[in-house]
């Protein structure tokens, strides 16, 4: 019998790309939707910025930000939490209770990468959104919303890239809770919690309590969020760059391979739902 | 002939928590961890070769879809030896999902969003068909299985029809080596299910695809399968051809007779008396119905020339001897030698 040959790399990105391709189509296809959920969750985050502000105009040194460094924080935190947002884990959710995650089992793309060019797909929408958001911010932040340099840009640019990176990551491993509680909504919600707290999307983590900032530094999250958004707009000393984006990834690469490891262990008990 | 599905000793256990009717029992097993362990499939060990056709066939729950999963590598046997083409399916599924095919009647595999043409178009890439085959058997499955009037409509709009039509399609297009069909025809009319099967006698004629077919409707095994594997409660009880388990398992037919008018006393006792010699019971459903029950060794002609001879017949047909009259014979004493 001719021996099994394996997806070769080329093969393996081919499919990345198209699978990519067709899940950001899948995005569009709820339009409505979609600009329903961005509308709103810009209506909020405005009356955020706008109690930041009016905090600001009560106190001009209210935390060690300036105004301006304060608004272009906020609105970057938002933008590329927005850009973030993948459906990683209702997708997955959603098929495990199903048992519709058989299909994705047995595609020559593995597991992980199958479920990366998902995450890719979203975020490529995402990104779409991203410019009338910056647009936007731009009324609150000014000018103090554009890089503070050319290599800023660059080097929030690769940040962000490791930030999806982390977050991809992170949810693929709560995603195997899944498999094995078949309903891993609690762990979504707890996850959701945290980063909402430690990202430092509502808030520079600098200006939390000393205590709280050390539960921060040894997560994740702030990675996703506050790393990206400082080197972009110069918050962070340039020095402090490639300490930054190696704990990035080191986190990354920390949490991919836990996840995989989990995932071959859960592949080993999982059940199969709905028959 | 080289084996392309090799299963020893298979099995697989679940372990399940304990739960009861009713709230308060919901909630007393919210705060238990009592669990049992529920053997799905037990001891399994079969060998198909390249290019058989099997048809897999069991009631609800005898561990038809555990086996294909096992059979797949979506589930990890709990215990024995499986390979498919030639190795261990559960640790080298992305090398075997290249050369596999795999439909689940009831879960669909193609984008719900897109259109099945994307789909196809995506599958295309992600398998890396060449042009030629691509060519063959995506006009193949839309010619077939007449896919041309909802190629471009959103897989979610699609009937339950039309969405199993694309998914057997997609399953397809690679022209895999080996073929798993979980219940393909579930949901179907007739004559769309007759295009299924020519269209899986097409694709095994022409790439010689190994088919392993699970199906509730025996109409599919007969048109498409040589070989069968029956499961009950999880244990093989038959492999072997369609005709061995016929000649194995077929305790004898039917006659059914709907007469024109109603057979006096004496007509009824003349009939009987001249098949005593024969091992047939008569069962008078109404005075313009009867069922006359042969046993395997009696013979038909003779009965069904008697039959005719004695009474004013409107109608007649012979059943028992179909493949689905023999497995729901065997289904009903299976579950009576269990209770």
């Amino acid at each position: 019998m001719r021996a099994l040959a394996a997806p070769t790399f080329r093969q393996s990105l081919a499919g990345f790309v198209v699978l990519a391709q067709k899940t950001a189509q899948t995005k569009l296809t709820y339009r409505l939707a979609t600009l329903i959920t961005l509308l709103s969750s810009g209506f909020a985050y405005c009356v955020f910025l706008l109690v930041w502000r009016e905090v600001y105009r009560h106190d001009p040194h209210a935390g060690p930000l300036s105004r301006e460094q304060m608004m272009a924080y906020l609105v970057m935190a938002f933008l590329v939490n927005s850009a973030l947002i993948m459906n990683v884990e209702t997708r997955f959710l959603q098929r495990v209770r199903m048992g519709l995650v058989t299909g994705d089992l047995l595609r020559p793309l593995s597991f992980v990468f199958f479920q990366m060019a998902q995450a890719t797909g979203d975020v490529l929408v995402n990104a779409l959104f991203a410019v009338p958001i910056y647009a936007a911010g731009l009324v609150f932040a000014g000018s103090a919303l554009f890089p503070a340099s050319l290599l800023a840009a660059v080097l929030g640019a690769l940040s962000l890239v490791l930030a999806f990176f982390i977050a991809f990551s992170v949810s693929y491993l709560l995603v195997q809770a899944s498999f094995v509680l078949q309903s891993g909504y609690g762990i979504f919600f707890a996850r959701a919690a945290l980063h909402q707290v430690f990202s430092g999307l509502t808030a520079p983590l600098v200006m939390f309590p000393q205590s709280l900032r050390r539960v921060a530094e040894w997560l994740p999250f702030r990675c996703e969020i506050e790393t990206p958004v400082r080197l972009w707009l110069g918050h962070a000393e340039l020095g402090d760059a490639p300490r930054l984006l190696a704990e990035q990834a080191a986190w990354g690469v920390g949490l991919f391979v836990t996840g995989e490891l989990v995932f071959r262990a859960v592949m080993r008990h999982h059940q199969v739902q709905g028959g | 002939m080289d084996t392309a599905i090799l299963a020893e000793s298979l099995g697989k256990t679940y372990t399940r928590r304990k739960r009861a009717d009713g709230f308060w029992a919901g909630l007393r097993a919210y705060f238990s961890f009592e669990s049992e362990t529920v053997a799905a499939v037990s001891d399994l060990s079969f060998r198909i070769e390249r290019g058989e056709s099997v048809g897999l066939i069991g009631e609800n729950g005898a561990g038809k879809s555990t086996t294909v999963k096992m059979l797949t590598g979506i589930l990890v046997p709990t215990h024995g030896r499986v390979e498919t083409l030639g190795v261990v399916p559960a640790r080298e599924r992305r090398k075997l999902a290249q050369s596999m095919g795999v439909v689940f009647g009831q879960k669909p595999q193609i984008l719900w969003d897109i259109p099945a043409r994307e789909s196809f178009r995506l599958l295309k890439v992600m398998y890396a068909v060449p042009d030629d085959v691509f060519r063959f058997t995506y006009h193949e499955a839309v010619e077939r299985l007449e896919l041309g009037d909802f190629l471009d409509t959103p897989v979610r709009l699609l009937s339950l029809g039309q969405r199993m039509r694309c998914d057997l399609a997609a399953s397809l297009l690679h022209a895999p080596a080996v073929a798993f069909l979980d219940e393909p025809t579930i949901g179907l009319d007739v004559l769309v299910k007759e295009r299924v099967r020519e269209h899986l006698i097409e694709m095994r004629r022409r790439f010689g695809t190994t088919i392993v077919l699970t199906t509730h409707d025996l109409k599919d095994i007969t048109a498409t399968c040589e070989r069968l594997l029956v499961l009950d409660r999880g244990r093989l009880l038959y492999d072997g051809s369609r005709e061995g388990f016929e000649q194995r398992f077929a305790v004898g037919r039917t006659l059914v007779v709907a007469l024109e008018h109603e057979a006096d006393a004496p007509t009824r006792r003349a009939l009987e008396a001249e098949l005593s010699s024969e091992e047939v019971t008569f069962v008078w459903d109404t005075p313009h119905r009867l069922r006359v029950e042969c046993a395997r060794s009696a013979s038909a002609p003779r009965v069904t020339a008697s039959v005719l001879e004695h009474l004013r017949v409107a109608d007649l047909s012979v059943q028992g001897a179909e493949l689905d009259a023999i497995v729901t014979r065997l289904y009903r004493s299976g579950k009576a030698a269990a209770e």
